[in-house]
């Protein structure tokens, strides 16, 4: 990749993050949803905005083939998800089976 | 057949990135402890009492504008541009201290608030998981001085944009994590 890409890269990279961050800042204190909508659509924004600085800053999945740098992080985010979701999963039951 | 300075390149770029990415494995138990924990205050302050957004919108923000600066002092550093690169991670050096600066101050504003780490368990998780993340920030910090001076002092070799390339990758790794920490622990925290 030469310098003149990577430079358009981070700007781009920036603009998207700095309006997927406002829109999270506004819709958590703007009280248009609550609860549970709430926290998809804020998850589901920063989800957006990690994946979009992986591909524009670290510049994973822009590359040729073999694809490693892809592979090796969709293998991370398989691992993360099991974490992240088994512990809640798990821990949620827990609390609620416990429960007198 | 002699290995060329590109394929040094890409492997330090790959192994650098290998590296991250299991960081973000330890950062994901951490979340998951502080997703488990977080509304057990044991009858102490919650992230509705502690926290206060558009101080954190403004963290966020410094940290994100740092993360375009580092990405850009990269760029530079692969056109050869010293006195550019050289501002350009200054100025990302600068941002980082007041990002940590703003961190420290809101840490001490909570322990005095009599919120610390041992008021309850979603604290103990709070602290646990944004501490790790400063000491990350902090190790960025030195490293940060640590390559631009010998920058400084003999210019852009082919080892100092390497070097350089995988700072710009930790600085704007620890700018990812940040984002769930201010989606989550914050915005969700207090909004809930």
């Amino acid at each position: 990749m030469n310098s003149d890409t990577s430079f358009k890269l981070v700007f781009v990279g920036f603009f998207i993050s700095l309006l997927l961050t406002l829109g999270i800042y506004f819709l958590g204190v703007g009280h248009y949803w609550s609860g549970l909508t709430l926290m998809s659509v804020i998850l589901v924004l920063a989800g957006v905005q990690a994946v979009f600085q992986m591909i524009y800053f670290l510049h994973v999945g822009i590359e040729s083939k073999p694809y490693w740098n892809l592979i090796t992080f969709l293998f991370m985010v398989l691992v993360v998800v099991v974490v992240i979701g088994g512990s809640i999963w798990i821990m949620y039951n827990l609390n609620y089976n416990m429960m007198m | 057949m002699t290995e060329t300075h590109h394929d040094v390149y890409s492997k330090t770029i790959f192994g650098f990135l290998v590296y991250l990415l299991t960081d973000f494995m330890m950062f994901a138990t951490l979340f998951a402890t502080f997703g488990v924990l977080r509304h057990s205050t044991y009858g102490g302050p919650s992230a509705r009492d502690l926290f206060h957004l558009p101080f954190t919108l403004t963290q966020t923000l410094i940290l994100l504008v740092s993360s375009l600066t580092v990405g850009l002092g990269g760029a530079f550093a692969h056109r050869q541009q010293k006195n550019k690169t050289l501002i350009l991670f200054g100025i990302t050096f600068l941002l980082g201290i007041v990002f940590i600066g703003m961190e420290f101050s809101e840490y001490g504003q909570l322990i005095r608030q009599g919120a610390s780490w041992k008021r309850s368990a979603f604290l103990s998780a709070y602290f646990t998981l944004l501490g790790t993340h400063a000491i990350h920030v902090f190790l960025g910090l030195l490293w940060m001085i640590v390559l631009i001076i010998p920058v400084f002092l003999s210019g852009l070799t082919e080892a100092s944009v390497r070097r350089l390339s995988c700072l710009r990758m930790f600085w704007q790794f620890l700018n990812v994590v940040w984002i769930f920490i201010f989606a989550i622990v914050y915005v969700i925290g207090v909004s809930e």
